[in-house]
């Protein structure tokens, strides 16, 4: 290795040329286990954000280095330490899920390394933490949109189902609930579940005794269609609202009919893409994937990896290492009115970002848009 | 909770019970013979599931599919005895004991290379997945076939191992192996016997399993083999209707906990497990168990 090195030196002094550097970007994604679903497309839109753009504005070339944490918190964590012990990256980039983030946060908040999660809407994940910033809205926002949206179509009473093991349900249901009870909703019933479980029979024998106008639910695309698939089986007819964790396709997969009519709140739809960032992404998306939908996990991933490339292209201008690690963050820390695929992100004092959301519901067994709240 | 949900939730519990108890058959027949906790078992359920998907998808009849799957899965539980615990048989039980959990480990991961991590959906054919009224009660035909199906089985093993010879054979072998080669049987084959019957129950289960929750992962046979195996030693391990009578029990205590405390519902498992141990508390052998070194089911 050493002999390579100062080859490599060696060789550079020779040509006279100074050497263009690597700068690595670790991502952390769940490529297997219980979410592997979003760590996929997250990975793919990443992939096209990076074919589109993997060259600093001084040269520098920027590597992706990516790790799978199997959906496992302590994996997360340890991926973590192996990227910056092993791979000596500059930023970390991910995870999706709040529970697996929050594991992560520590460990590159005490090596003072930036980190940005493309996709976890709990406001722990950044909280209190100097080196952490996120490139979505935060759940507090999100429960809002559901519980406006909700109400809006007068459904005033809800049953609030969680899942009593993810970060991520907890949180997001809080606010939910708060926003609800807020602006006049009745919430008349909470159950929880935990995500792993298949039969909630129960559970929905339960919601049904309380018959709401509206279950919001507030876990990911596996629970959600096994519930949606034993409610409708058993003649519960409240239509359900989710949030950005049961928009995949696997939804419906899994549910069928059932899921017809679900609806749920998400950060993009690429048939609302309107400015000309989204849309050259999508372009790129479609050609890259066969026609493939580009769904929000890889947009956000990609606005996150173009987060990073701004903020270190703001570095190089200010005279300054590419790999700067201080330099990064407070570049990623201080963005303001981001171009992105899925809209203009300005980060607030704590790290998250202000952003719109949209609505989206299940027509067809398609996603189809709804509409678009602004913060 | 008025009387229509309490019979839907009885239904419930008996559906979810049925399918514990079958592949609980499974874990005490194996510790009856071998006196083997086959930790691979909740994994032949799995393997069970994937199968047929892989078979129907492939353009078999669903059907045929099944029965496809149930063979396959017998022949791998028949391959892994034969592979992994036969050179073991005079071996220290621990010995047999990890490897199990070895085999359980390499099931999952082959399957995940085969198949992927993701969940996988399971369409079973439209008249499985029907469901009838009857009053405020809703049935879907699988919760009614299930545990009919079930009983069946049950009925069929007893018969097996009390009025066959190969039964005898099966409950002389849970005595005493040795003993029984000595008068001319041929233990090894009994042994596969018992794996036969053990993977083709854990294979079924799977089926239902995967019909009644349409989402099947390579990983979905630890916590339900987990279950089963609760159940096994809930109604005394080493006794067949024990299994079965375990396996109820767990299902409907698991229902009943979420129907009558919804906000406890996320601590189901811990209630199920609770109840494991206040059994055990007053009768460490379970329910239907009479001692635990002779079982005779």
């Amino acid at each position: 290795m050493k002999s390579l090195t100062s080859f490599v030196a060696a060789a550079a002094l020779m040509s006279g040329i100074s050497f263009a550097k690597e700068v690595k970007i670790g991502v952390v994604l769940p490529l297997t286990g219980g979410v592997a679903a979003f760590g996929e497309t997250s990975k793919k839109g990443l992939e096209v954000a990076h074919e589109q753009n993997s060259k600093l504005s001084n040269g520098d070339s920027v590597k992706l280095i990516i790790v799978d944490d199997r959906s496992d918190k302590v994996e997360a964590a340890t991926s973590v330490k192996k990227l910056l012990d092993k791979d000596q990256v500059s930023v970390i980039l991910g995870e999706v899920a709040s529970s697996n983030s929050m594991a992560m946060a520590p460990v590159a908040e005490k090596a003072k390394t930036p980190m940005i999660t493309h996709a976890s809407t709990n406001p722990r994940v950044t909280k209190g933490k100097k080196y952490v910033t996120r490139a979505c809205f935060i759940d507090p926002f999100q429960g809002a949109v559901m519980a406006k949206y909700a109400l809006d179509n007068r459904l005033n009473s809800a049953v609030v189902v969680t899942d009593a093991k993810q970060d991520y349900s907890v949180g997001l249901s809080k606010a939910f609930k708060k926003a609800y009870e807020a602006s006049g909703g009745k919430i008349v019933k909470t159950v929880l579940i935990n995500s792993g479980d298949k039969d909630f029979n129960a559970q929905v024998a339960s919601i049904k005794a309380a018959n709401p106008d509206i279950i919001a639910f507030t876990g990911y695309y596996n629970e959600a269609a096994l519930l949606a698939k034993q409610a409708r089986n058993m003649g519960l007819k409240s239509p359900f609202i989710g949030a950005d964790g049961v928009g995949f396709p696997e939804l419906v997969k899994i549910g069928g009919k059932a899921t017809e009519g679900f609806m749920y709140t998400d950060h993009f739809n690429e048939a609302a893409a309107a400015s000309a960032e989204a849309k050259a992404y999508v372009e790129a998306y479609h050609k890259k994937f066969n026609g493939k939908t580009a769904d929000s996990m890889g947009a956000l991933a990609a606005d996150a990896y173009g987060m990073i490339i701004a903020a270190m292209n703001k570095c190089i201008a200010d005279k300054k290492q590419s790999d700067d690690k201080e330099c990064i963050n407070t570049n990623l820390r201080s963005t303001k009115d981001y171009k992105g695929i899925t809209g203009v992100i300005t980060i607030n004092k704590d790290g998250d970002s202000v952003k719109s959301a949209v609505v989206n519901a299940v027509k067809d067994g398609k996603f189809a848009y709804k509409t678009t709240v602004n913060p | 909770m008025d009387f229509s949900i309490f019979l839907q939730q009885l239904v419930n519990g008996a559906s979810l019970g049925s399918m514990y108890a079958l592949i609980a058959i499974g874990y005490t027949m194996v510790y009856g013979v071998l006196r083997l906790i086959n930790f691979a078992h909740g994994d032949f359920m799995m393997v069970g599931a994937f199968l047929t998907l892989f078979g129907y998808s492939a353009g078999i009849p669903f059907e045929l599919s099944v029965l496809l799957a149930i063979v396959g899965s017998a022949f791998i539980g028949v391959m892994t005895d034969k592979i992994a615990y036969k050179p073991l048989r005079d071996a220290p039980k621990i010995s047999l004991l990890i490897t199990a959990i070895g085999i359980s480990f390499f099931l999952e991961n082959l399957f995940i290379v085969l198949f992927g991590a993701t969940p996988k959906a399971f369409n079973a054919p439209e008249y499985l997945t029907k469901v009838f009224h009857v009053g405020e009660i809703y049935l879907p035909i699988s919760v009614i076939i299930i545990p009919i199906v079930t009983v069946l089985i049950l009925t069929f093993i007893l018969y097996i191992l009390y009025k066959t010879k190969y039964g005898m054979a099966i409950r002389a072998l849970a005595f005493d192996i040795p003993t029984v080669k000595l008068m001319g049987v041929d233990a090894d084959r009994i042994i596969m016997i018992v794996f036969i019957i053990g993977s083709s129950l854990a294979a079924i289960g799977g089926i239902f399993y995967a019909v009644s929750y349409p989402s099947i992962d390579p990983l979905m046979g630890i916590i339900v083999g987990l279950k089963a195996f609760a159940a096994a030693v809930l109604g005394g391990i080493g006794s067949v209707t024990g299994a079965v009578l375990g396996g109820f029990i767990l299902g409907f205590t698991e229902i009943f906990v979420v129907a009558m405390f919804p906000e406890l519902g996320g601590y189901k498992d811990a209630f199920a497990f609770f109840f494991l141990i206040l059994v055990l508390l007053f009768r460490p052998t379970g329910i239907m168990g009479e001692d635990l070194e002779r079982s005779r089911f």
